[in-house]
């Protein structure tokens, strides 16, 4: 019997090899082009929503804590650039990319899941065609071009529920919100933003898949396997986002 | 003509062994029944034909050439010369079923999307499932799954189709249809490997028995040895 720390080295050890055989797949043909587009269509505009959502809450609460915050001291002028700031840097990518792990994380590893307890993926290899190829590679580039897409969107969001919070609670004129943003906001703090959540999302996709594929157990399985895959991956988000961070400081500051 | 042999093969799961020394070979145009009682690894063996198991020794041999020991992608091409059927047929449940038949057509021909809708049309109606393509899995019933699954792994003309349990769990006339339909891939000299434990079938449709006993071949020879056995193993098998 393997005890839960054996397990744990077991799994990441797993983990790595389906990397492996991720990367392998990924530069060489087939490319299935038609199943990207769906899986685009799937995981980009099915979050449409979800990312506007999160973007402009975030953006009118963090206005609002920081405009009354920084009242007190007299640094009402700061909020704009504080406020884009850490939006464009922090909120944006790992709100959005929980949000993708929640919705897309769950909903990959449940569909790989059944597709393998109901043996379509033996199906898939015994018809010579390879898994990872026609389900995990579209799923993975879709994920890893669509997620910066979102955290862009949910930013733009951010700033747009900032300038009305700003105007209406602190008088702080539209005009001047934009300047202080654009003037704040430089060309690293966005490319290291997209970088994250292209990495974020090759997590999502490279842990639901890894999941689904190992699912046994029949449907308790499927149900198990989700679960996993939106805590394993929400934790690995928030864990690799601060090495990203500081590493992306390194390079870019 | 051998067209498959396995020698030796060692398999276990977890220090378990399922498969201590199995070896036997399958000739050109021949349909073994493979028969065992539940959990000798019958379907294990199935599956490890085509690399869908990995075994622990022995050696595979297809046409000549060793293949146990290829890696997943060289098995590719191998697996569309040596088919599976899946006992619960396996379809593509979010794909209608011309596009299940479709599939190892478009991925593995080059066949215009014109001839691919004759071939599985065809395919289809010799399988006796005339105007289902648009149908999903979940719309047919147990038995017509199943003939689509065998159908789907016979649609690229492979030299060898694996057959898990193709009877198993239908009512007779099903039983009946699937037999007919395993009987004319036979005339059509499709070399077959039949898993089963319905005997009655196996008789009818194999030239030869092979009985997996205790992780080895407890039998092997013609179907009339087989009923002729005195072999209380295989006398007890029959009686069952």
């Amino acid at each position: 019997m393997k005890n839960n720390f054996q397990k744990v080295f077991l799994t990441i050890g797993e983990i790595c090899y389906f990397i492996r055989d991720v990367s392998r797949c990924l530069f060489t043909k087939p490319f299935y082009f038609h199943r990207f587009i769906e899986q685009c269509l799937v995981i980009g505009a099915g979050s449409l929503s979800l990312s506007i959502a999160i973007g402009l809450v975030t953006g009118l609460v963090m206005t609002l804590q920081f405009g009354y915050g920084l009242a007190k001291f007299g640094g009402i002028l700061y909020v704009p650039a504080i406020v884009s700031l850490s939006i464009v840097r922090e909120l944006a990518p790992i709100f959005t990319s929980l949000l993708v792990a929640g919705r897309v994380g769950s909903s990959i590893s449940a569909e790989m899941s059944a597709m393998n307890v109901t043996q379509q993926i033996d199906a898939l290899r015994a018809l010579g065609t390879s898994p990872i190829r026609i389900l995990v590679i579209p799923r993975l580039i879709a994920c890893v071009l669509t997620l910066p897409l979102l955290a862009t969107l949910a930013a733009f969001m951010g700033f747009i529920g900032g300038q009305l919070i700003a105007l209406t609670e602190f008088d702080l004129p539209a005009g001047f919100y934009l300047n202080k943003v654009l003037q704040t906001i430089k060309i690293n703090d966005i490319t290291g933003s997209l970088i994250k959540c292209s990495i974020f999302g090759a997590i999502i996709v490279i842990l639901a898949c890894y999941r689904g594929f190992k699912t046994k157990d029949g449907t308790k399985g499927v149900g198990n396997a989700s679960t996993w895959v939106v805590v394993t991956s929400s934790i690995s988000i928030l864990v690799s986002d601060f090495f990203l961070t500081k590493l992306l400081i390194l390079i870019f500051h | 003509m051998k067209i498959l042999e396995v020698k030796n093969l060692r398999k276990s799961f977890d220090h378990k062994s399922v498969h201590r020394d199995i070896s036997f070979h399958l000739s050109r145009g021949e349909t073994i029944g493979l028969l065992g009682k539940s959990g000798t690894g019958k379907s294990v063996l199935l599956r490890s034909l085509i690399g869908l198991e990995t075994i622990d020794a022995g050696e595979i041999i297809y046409q000549g050439q060793r293949i146990d020991d290829l890696t997943e992608e060289d098995l590719y091409p191998i697996r569309t010369k040596i088919s599976y059927s899946f006992q619960n047929g396996a379809l593509f449940d979010s794909d209608s079923i011309f596009d299940n038949l479709a599939f190892p057509l478009r991925e593995h021909s080059n066949l215009s999307e014109h001839e691919i809708e004759v071939l599985v049309k065809k395919t289809l109606s010799s399988f006796n499932l005339d105007g289902i393509e648009e149908l999903k899995p979940m719309d047919l019933s147990g038995g017509m799954q199943k003939r689509v699954g065998l159908a789907r792994s016979i649609i690229l003309k492979p030299d060898v189709i694996l057959y898990d349990e193709p009877t198993a769990g239908l009512d007779p006339l099903n039983v009946e249809m699937v037999i007919q339909l395993m009987k004319e891939l036979k005339r059509q000299n499709f070399s077959g490997i039949f898993v089963t434990h319905d005997i009655p079938a196996a008789k009818k449709i194999c030239d030869r028995m092979i009985i997996i006993k205790d992780g080895e071949i407890g039998f092997n020879d013609t179907v009339e040895a087989f009923e002729k056995s005195n072999d209380p193993f295989v006398k007890n098998f029959l009686m069952s």
